[in-house]
């Protein structure tokens, strides 16, 4: 019996966002692989009854087979009940376009569908199924006439799309599971361009579980920490995840930019790219050898698109982004020892800062970041109508700093207990506005010293935690 | 798993086994092989420490 094996040139494309065919081929090979040796356990452990769910090699390569064998798998070493075998949802999808087919399923009856991490929607109606047909057409045209390698591996890796329910308050909510390589969850896009990105970035999400079935990628015990894409704090190799993700979502945003010049597209391209370095570059140290050499190219494929040009305004709004979620990850995840704080004031070393306990998936938006979508996207100003917003939107740092701080003293809140969404919204402004850097890198420090030591300046506060870490 | 060289061509040899193209009556015929319990014990490890689904907003607009 053969061991798999990648080039390292193959597994450099691999990590860079382009695996060849041959690569596919292998990662579909693996999982088909991993599925076998669990139905072998379960045949073991059920004293050699044929699982239900398998009927021969091809179900092994269906990701809601493979899902439903984990489970089973999984129920019987903890003596559970397995799960009952669901009936594979009617809906078959295909859209061709250029020579290129994408065949899928549509799955909303398999009971196990939850298991992929979000809420399934419920059987769909066929005006629903109708939408998804057409959205998928449109998308699938998008993909294969502007981003054919991505469509390629589109077309070898997804077999079902599982719709689930959307999130009140966001625009889509997508997710994958390692238990199913090829199945991806999605709640119903806005329109083409947010399925042709859903499926691009949930597609990558797969080929990384089917990686990580082959090689360890990240060292085990490494504490959780920021991402770019969640507002909670992430183990290292969800860090991984998200990098690896939005290194196709920025490759996908680059070709748009360069095809259309439109500010939204290069506004995305630029926000991504820098978000997808510095998150390879945080996750040194994490890594096992062969992660490290993924990292590695990865980090190179983003690498050559840093200096690409971006209109500046865009490139400003786009920094501006990045910092402000940063801000409001730390407001919302790390805990401050006020008291050592003040001890240290103003001449000593500050405490270091720490993960708040229990702090759950998060998913948040920024209104700010809504205006900056709408104006790139409509070239007018709407929504939301404050002082610094308008100023920060025309790039009036010194009005736009002024407004934000004005803000912060209207807005006092207490020592020791987490910013509200306004406070936090005030502390983001006031980092991406205004000239510290320590109110960028550490405003859960600056904000608790100047709660707890009233009538000090913020601008002494902040000198004094403007150090490099 | 290992980068290893061979003809000088760097390669990264993975502990998975391809039994893709088994049925689980071969496969059965293979028990007590050791390589096949190496895998098995990745993927139960696996299984015991599952990774949480990755879910997130769509990166679309």
């Amino acid at each position: 019996m053969r061991t798999f094996r990648l080039s390292d040139a193959a597994f450099a494309a691999l990590a860079a966002g382009r695996p060849t065919a041959e690569t596919i081929a292998e990662l579909r090979k693996a999982q088909m692989s991993r599925h076998l040796l669990l139905l072998g356990e379960i045949v073991r452990l059920t004293k050699d009854k044929t699982p239900v769910r398998y009927a021969g090699t091809e179900s092994l390569a269906d990701p809601m087979t493979a899902l439903h064998t984990s489970a089973t798998l999984g129920a019987l070493r903890a003596g559970a009940r397995p799960p009952e075998p669901g009936a594979p949802s009617p809906h078959h999808l295909s859209a061709t376009a250029d020579g290129l087919t994408l065949s899928v399923r549509l799955e909303d009856t398999d009971p196990l569908r939850a298991r992929l991490g979000l809420t399934p929607s419920g059987q769909l109606s066929g005006a629903e199924v109708d939408t998804w047909r057409r959205l998928l057409a449109e998308a699938w045209r998008l993909l294969v006439t502007r981003h054919r390698p991505a469509a390629a591996t589109i077309a070898a890796v997804l077999r079902v799309i599982v719709p689930i329910e959307p999130d009140p308050g966001s625009a889509g909510l997508s997710a994958t599971s390692a238990e199913a390589f090829g199945a991806v969850a999605l709640s119903t896009p806005a329109d083409a361009t947010a399925l042709a990105v859903g499926l691009l970035h949930e597609t990558q999400h797969s080929l990384l579980n089917a990686t990580r079935t082959l090689f360890d990628l990240v060292l085990p015990g490494a504490p959780r920490t920021y991402s770019p894409w969640r507002d909670d704090p992430r183990p290292p190799f969800g860090l991984l995840h998200g990098a690896y993700a939005y290194l196709a979502v920025t490759r996908f945003w680059r070709a748009e930019a360069a095809a259309s010049g439109h500010a939204l597209a290069q506004f995305e391209f630029a926000r991504w790219r820098s978000a997808v370095a510095e998150s390879a570059d945080a996750l040194d140290g994490c890594l096992t050898p062969a992660g490290a050499r993924f990292v590695e190219a990865l980090r190179e494929e983003v690498g050559g698109w840093l200096t690409d040009r971006v209109d500046p305004r865009v490139e400003r709004l786009a920094r501006g982004a990045n910092v402000e979620h940063r801000v409001r990850w730390r407001l919302r995840n790390l805990a401050v020892d006020t008291e050592a704080l003040v001890a240290a004031w103003p001449d000593g070393r500050p405490p270091e800062a720490r993960l708040r306990a229990g702090a759950g998936r998060a998913l948040e938006r920024s209104e700010r970041l809504e205006l900056v979508h709408r104006l790139l996207r409509d070239g007018a100003e709407s929504g939301r109508r404050r002082p610094g917003d308008d100023a920060w939107l025309r790039g009036d740092l010194d009005a736009a700093r002024h407004a934000y701080l004005q803000g912060l003293e209207n807005n006092a809140t207490k020592p020791g207990t987490p910013p509200g969404p306004r406070e936090a919204d005030l502390w983001a402004g006031l980092a991406i506005a205004g000239p510290w850097q320590s109110v960028r890198e550490r405003p859960e420090l600056v904000r608790a010293a100047h709660l707890a030591l009233p009538g000090q300046d913020l601008g002494k506060i902040a000198d004094w935690l403007d150090f490099s870490s | 798993m290992d980068r290893t060289a061979e003809s000088d061509v760097a390669e990264w040899q993975s502990p998975m086994v391809d039994v893709s193209g088994m049925s689980l009556e071969e496969l059965a015929s293979h028990h007590g092989d050791s390589a096949l319990a190496r895998c098995l014990r990745r993927l139960s490890a696996e299984l015991d420490d599952p990774a949480e689904p990755i879910a997130g907003f769509n990166s679309a607009l």
